[in-house]
């Protein structure tokens, strides 16, 4: 044993300082040798490689999925922002439209904005922002930029109700633009509007704007109620039944106009 | 119980006005009041509870319509009718209060109409009424879960029910 290791132990130290040459008989069983590995080493080589680019691909594909949420997280805080920015530009839009409403009118008002609905779905009123320590009081007009909305019916420190124009319960003066018929527009319990005590003999047709007369002493003269939607002349009564298609629809509202100087009603003119 | 029932009639009420804002459901909005006032009616019948019925109608009415006084009066009467009505079957099951949620929104709408229209719109019920039912029976279909998570809160606050469901 000691032998064969001390020959071995030569025969590598004779090797290492006489040389090999390429075609030495001695280098032939190493170059076999290589060749035999080659494939092994190709194959583990390959190997290496994928899993090496499985491993960056890997790590690449966790740096992109992270990168990836990141994006989609600005991507939707933009969204967000973008939606946000359409709305402010709506709601600036429409406060513009109500301030040249304000001017328009030459009266006092303050805009609020419609929080709520009525709460039995019964009655129709609407909860505004607004309430007295904002100056608003009983009774006062509220307003759109398409039109009439109703009147105040409830006042408190910071919130007031609106009672709507298409509620039963709710009356106020008009005319027709064109003929200058005149009526009360009121609500109706299963929805929508009508004018009442409108003679039977007046001029009004379907198409026929409807505005306020002013004479009730809360809405300025001229406001838009809605348009002459269907006219009934059966019945034996004294005036038509007129249906009015609202100017504005409610469910829509989410800033109205509350005027705070009340409407002088009109002096009556006495003919002859 | 008073401090449970103010603060689930606030929810309701908040639920209510806002729920129109969000889905176009118009009078279909279940009137989670109503529900309360017969749980209270059926479960908990006492002088004090019928005070409650009125209160929450009183606050309805702060939120609602133009009478107020006329939800105080409708809910009482509610509140009155499932107790006779629970009284009556001898149950306080969920389902006697889907019957009694069911008829108390008929009378509470009808009588809501009738007379914030000074009985003039009487004529105009028959519009009002398939609205009606289709609110009753959507508000009815809610009762068991509102006396469900009535009874959890109560439990959890350590009240004790009258009549609980048999």
């Amino acid at each position: 044993m000691v032998l064969t290791t001390g020959l071995l132990l030569l025969l590598a130290l004779h090797l290492l300082a006489n040389g090999v040459a390429p075609q030495a008989r001695v280098n032939k069983p190493s170059l076999v040798l290589m060749d035999a590995v080659k494939p092994l080493l190709e194959v583990e080589s390959q190997m290496a490689d994928d899993a090496s680019g499985f491993l960056h691909n890997y790590f690449a594909l966790v740096e992109v999925r992270e990168e990836n949420l990141r994006l989609k997280q600005q991507l939707a805080q933009l969204e967000a922002q973008q939606r946000r920015m359409a709305e402010l530009e709506a709601e600036n839009h429409h406060l513009a439209n109500l301030l040249d409403l304000r001017e328009a009118l030459g009266m006092t008002a303050i805009a609020a904005n419609v929080i709520g609905e009525d709460a039995t779905g019964l009655s129709r009123t609407l909860m505004l922002s607004e309430g007295d320590r904002q100056g608003l009081q009983r009774g006062m007009a509220v307003i759109s930029v398409d039109g009439v909305v109703g009147k105040l019916i409830a006042v408190s420190h910071e919130a007031a109700r609106v009672l709507l124009i298409s509620d039963h319960n709710s009356a106020l003066d008009a005319l027709d633009e064109r003929s200058r018929a005149r009526g009360i527009v009121s609500g109706i319990v299963e929805d929508g509007l009508v004018m009442k005590y409108v003679d039977r003999s007046e001029d009004i047709r379907p198409g026929d704007t409807i505005v306020t007369s002013g004479l009730d002493g809360i809405f300025p003269r001229g406001l838009l109620v809605g348009t002459v939607a269907h006219i009934s002349r059966e019945g034996p009564g004294l005036f038509l039944n007129v249906e009015v298609k609202a100017a504005v629809d409610s469910r829509q509202l989410e800033q109205v106009m509350v005027l705070t100087t009340r409407q002088p009603a009109p002096p009556v003119q006495a003919n002859g | 119980m008073l401090l449970l029932f103010s603060l689930a009639t606030f929810v309701a009420l908040v639920l209510q006005t806002m729920l129109p804002r969000l889905l176009p459901l118009g009078i279909l909005v279940p009137d989670f009041v109503l529900i309360l006032a017969v749980d209270l009616g059926m479960r908990h019948p006492r002088a004090l509870t019928a005070l409650m019925a009125f209160a929450m109608g009183y606050a309805v009415d702060a939120l609602s319509g133009v009478n107020l006084g006329l939800n105080a009066l409708l809910l009482t009467i509610v509140f009155v009718f499932a107790y006779w009505f629970s009284r009556m079957l001898i149950s306080t099951s969920a389902a006697i209060g889907v019957m009694a949620v069911f008829f108390g929104v008929i009378v509470s709408d009808l009588g809501n109409s009738l007379i914030s229209s000074g009985l003039a719109g009487g004529h105009r019920l028959n519009a009002l009424m398939p609205a009606v039912l289709i609110q009753a029976a959507v508000t009815a279909l809610l009762t068991p879960a509102v006396f469900y998570l009535t009874g959890w809160a109560a439990r959890t606050v350590g009240l004790r029910i009258d009549g609980a469901s048999r």
